[in-house]
């Protein structure tokens, strides 16, 4: 599991926290306090939980529907919302998520970084 | 070339469409039958409503977060994975496919596509 130094070290990180399962905010770091504050960051877990829980309901009953095309999204791996300026890049395995800069964004390290 | 098409030429896609913010109506390319096309459209435009949802909320909190206004979302999984960038969708391998190449791809088609029919 990466730690937070190792996601606040990925292109353009401006947030990263861990997670309960009900949303509930745990260790964060921030960048820099005037990008965000702890009480956004604290919804925004929320958010992150809701998104993964919503994404898994959708991945089941895909699942269960005749045909491959449909199926491989369980178990979730990851949920990314893409904003106008920022991404949130959400593991559902370790219930933690980065927040970055669109202009420096690179999915696929997150992705890797947060799958660790 | 449409985004469509040009998504449907980059590796791992199976396949990519268009869906309509209000309404059932969508169009397609791939391997998908038409119902579970018409089933991924509503999943786009329920999440991407809810996506909605909650960057207006982070909003009311506060206005700096760069994530007012979503643009789009990506939800992956051990073998698939299903991008949506404003209306449009792309379903992909999530080994054979770029997640990277992909958003590139969708925002720079797509970025300026008017947010305030969402």
């Amino acid at each position: 599991m990466a730690t937070l130094n190792q996601l606040m070290a990925l292109p353009g990180a401006v947030a990263a926290f861990a997670f309960q399962g009900d949303g509930t905010l745990g260790e964060h770091q921030i960048a820099a306090t005037r990008l965000i504050d702890p009480a956004t960051l604290a919804l925004m877990a929320r958010m992150c939980a809701a998104n993964l829980q919503i994404a898994t309901l959708q991945a089941s009953g895909w699942d269960q529907q005749p045909g491959t095309e449909l199926k491989g999204f369980l178990p979730v791996q990851d949920f990314t919302l893409i904003g106008l300026e920022w991404s949130v890049v959400v593991d559902n395995a370790h219930h933690t998520a980065v927040v970055l800069t669109n202009d420096k964004s690179d999915y696929e390290a997150a992705f890797a970084a947060l799958e660790r | 070339m449409s985004i469509v098409a040009e998504l449907m030429n980059q590796p791992g896609v199976l396949a990519a469409g268009e869906f309509a913010y209000r309404g059932d109506r969508f169009s397609y390319r791939g391997q998908l039958d038409e119902e579970q096309a018409r089933m991924l459209s509503i999943v786009c435009r329920a999440t991407t409503m809810t996506a909605h949802m909650e960057t207006q909320l982070l909003n009311n909190v506060s206005t700096a977060t760069g994530l007012t206004g979503v643009r789009g979302w990506l939800l992956r999984g051990p073998g698939h994975t299903l991008c949506v960038y404003a209306n449009t969708f792309c379903l992909f391998n999530t080994h054979a496919g770029s997640p990277n190449r992909i958003v590139r791809l969708l925002t720079a088609a797509l970025a300026d596509d008017a947010m305030d029919l969402i």
